[in-house]
């Protein structure tokens, strides 16, 4: 059991979900002055 | 309720005069049909994520999905795995970008216009407004319900002049300030959402005993899961239903693939991606959208489950009981009684910031999609000021008339099934389109036409949810649904989005391969 909960599937979207939410977290850092290659105009 | 009417009153009424005031600074900002239509396309990163996310999340997805997962679980943490991972990671990197660049190539202004332009073809731009323009009504009506519903006990005013007002209110920063006082406006509800889920959340933990501690009591609540869902394979709030069971289909095709998928193919959200300056605005708008998402559908669902271990504590009733049975009822009733007041007025403007700023983005989508994509397509007339605004007040007004026709007791059935047809439709035409060097109209067409068909028998015919209540079955057949369980369990989406992927998939390759003959023919 962990953080309470018996059912790995709940764990696993629970650590999912928090680790996306850091992924946008670094890829926006990462990111954020990354020049485009093309501006669309 | 915990505080009194006139306290809050005077809240909402200081809330309605900063929105007004921020959609007039949009308003004076508006100057051109661009500006109006896709935020003259500058965006600032912090505006396009909360405004996306704040349009993304409705009070449906706070009341309506936090009640299901008080009901059927924590499960519906897999909705927050798609949400974030599809409705952010991937729209914005995959989708997103390329949707920006040929935006601005093209200059698109509608997601229908977008379509149109993309594939050489004013009858797509036709189909998809019309899409949007007989689809999103039933959606923004059901928005306008649930604000109604909360607005009339709150306020104490009646539920006719509860919807109308508020249909009214939101109605009025919409039409004179366009795009820029929705996303301006999105982007202060989006603040107060966040600041309100993080209070939610806190307040909860405190009052279950910490999040270990509280799920490892729901975990023991197990024995007391209602009979008819133990029959129907749920076995406890911190464990997924039995592979197969009906609960497992609702939780996992209608809840989180109906909605988590759903949400990719959202005209008024891909909408936000041309008002985009360029794609470094974009990745900087992920940074902020992700935790965003996070903190609304995470702890909406986290909260939701974990209020039974307070209603039990307190009441010996599990939240579905406390409830009275009413699914929506449950984050109200948790809020009310195991919330200080203050915190009772911050979630009530929590709400109704869901509620406007989901509501704004469909009337101006709606209003847009009439004018520009049907009534004036292809002339000049597309572009009016003027115009759009009339196509703004017109579905305002059809939205407000279906929302006194429809049931009370839509607001989530009317969500899912919105956002179903949505990626159904538009969803494999949209996605493979952006990337296809030469897009196939023929293929878009079709795909977009069979997965608007597919999902439409589907719902009719066979998904017990929605074939029951419209009888239209009943009526032709005999029977309220043409296959038995667990057929009836399966939502659309399922069928429908597969279908309209092949059809897409397959056309395409097609037109791919004739390519180069007739290249080497000419």
């Amino acid at each position: 059991m962990i953080l309470g909960i018996p059912d790995p599937q709940i764990v696993i979207g629970y650590g999912l979900a928090i680790g996306l939410a850091l992924a946008c977290i670094v890829y926006g850092w990462l990111h954020w002055n990354e020049e485009d290659d093309s501006n669309g105009s | 309720m915990a505080v009194d009417t006139l306290t809050m009153t005077v809240l909402v009424l200081i809330y309605l005069a900063a929105t007004l005031a921020i959609g007039y600074i949009g308003y004076r900002q508006t100057k051109s049909s661009e500006d109006y239509l896709v935020a003259g396309r500058c965006s600032h990163p912090v505006i396009i994520a909360l405004s996306y996310g704040a349009t993304f999340i409705s009070t449906s997805a706070i009341i309506g999905f936090g009640g299901q997962a008080a009901n059927l679980g924590m499960g519906l943490i897999w909705l927050t795995v798609l949400n974030i991972g599809a409705g952010i990671l991937l729209a914005f990197i995959v989708f997103g970008k390329k949707t920006r660049e040929i935006g601005h190539r093209l200059s698109a202004v509608t997601f229908p216009d977008l379509m149109c332009k993309l594939y050489k073809s004013p009858l797509l731009q036709y189909i998809a407004g019309f899409i949007i323009v007989i689809s999103m009504p039933l959606y923004t009506a059901a928005i306008l319900i649930g604000g109604a519903r909360f607005i009339e006990p709150t306020l104490g005013i009646d539920y006719t002049t509860s919807l109308l007002v508020f249909a009214v209110i939101t109605a009025v920063y919409v039409v004179f300030g366009g795009l820029i006082a929705v996303m301006y406006t999105d982007a202060f509800q989006g603040t107060i959402m966040l600041i309100g889920m993080t209070v939610l959340l806190a307040f909860t933990l405190v009052a279950v005993g910490g999040f270990s501690a509280g799920s490892a009591t729901l975990t023991i609540m197990a024995g007391l899961v209602p009979k008819t869902l133990a029959a129907q394979g749920m076995s406890g709030w911190t464990v997924m239903p039995e592979l197969g069971s009906p609960i497992w289909f609702t939780v996992v095709t209608t809840l989180v693939l109906g909605v988590g998928i759903g949400v990719l193919a959202q005209p008024q959200l891909v909408v936000r991606f041309m008002t985009a300056k360029d794609n470094k605005s974009l990745n900087r708008a992920v940074l902020v959208g992700g935790p965003f998402i996070l903190m609304m559908t995470g702890v909406a669902f986290t909260v939701g489950a974990l209020s039974n271990v307070w209603f039990y504590q307190t009441s010996g009733k599990i939240a579905i009981d406390a409830a009275g049975g009413n699914v929506d009822a449950i984050m109200p009733l948790f809020i009310n009684q195991a919330m200080p007041d203050i915190f009772v007025v911050i979630f009530m403007l929590t709400l109704l910031s869901a509620a406007m700023s989901t509501l704004s983005a469909l009337y101006h989508a709606m209003g847009t999609a009439l004018v520009c994509d049907i009534w004036g397509r292809g002339r000049e007339c597309a572009l009016s000021l003027r115009a759009h605004q009339a196509g703004i007040v017109v579905m305002m007004v059809v939205s407000t008339i279906l929302a006194f026709l429809l049931p009370v007791s839509i607001i989530a059935r009317a969500t899912a099934m919105f956002m179903g047809l949505c990626a159904c439709a538009f969803l494999p035409a949209f996605a493979i389109g952006i990337y296809a060097k030469v897009p196939s109209t023929r293929a878009a067409l079709s795909s977009m036409v069979s997965g608007a068909v597919v999902w439409f028998a589907w719902t009719a015919f066979v998904h017990a949810a929605e074939a029951k209540p419209l009888g239209l079955c009943q009526a032709i057949f005999g029977t309220p649904t043409l296959l038995g369980s667990p057929w009836t369990a399966i939502d659309p989406i399922v069928i429908a989005l597969p279908v309209s992927f092949v059809v897409m998939g397959f056309l395409q390759l097609q037109c791919s391969a004739d390519q180069p003959v007739a290249e080497a023919t000419a």
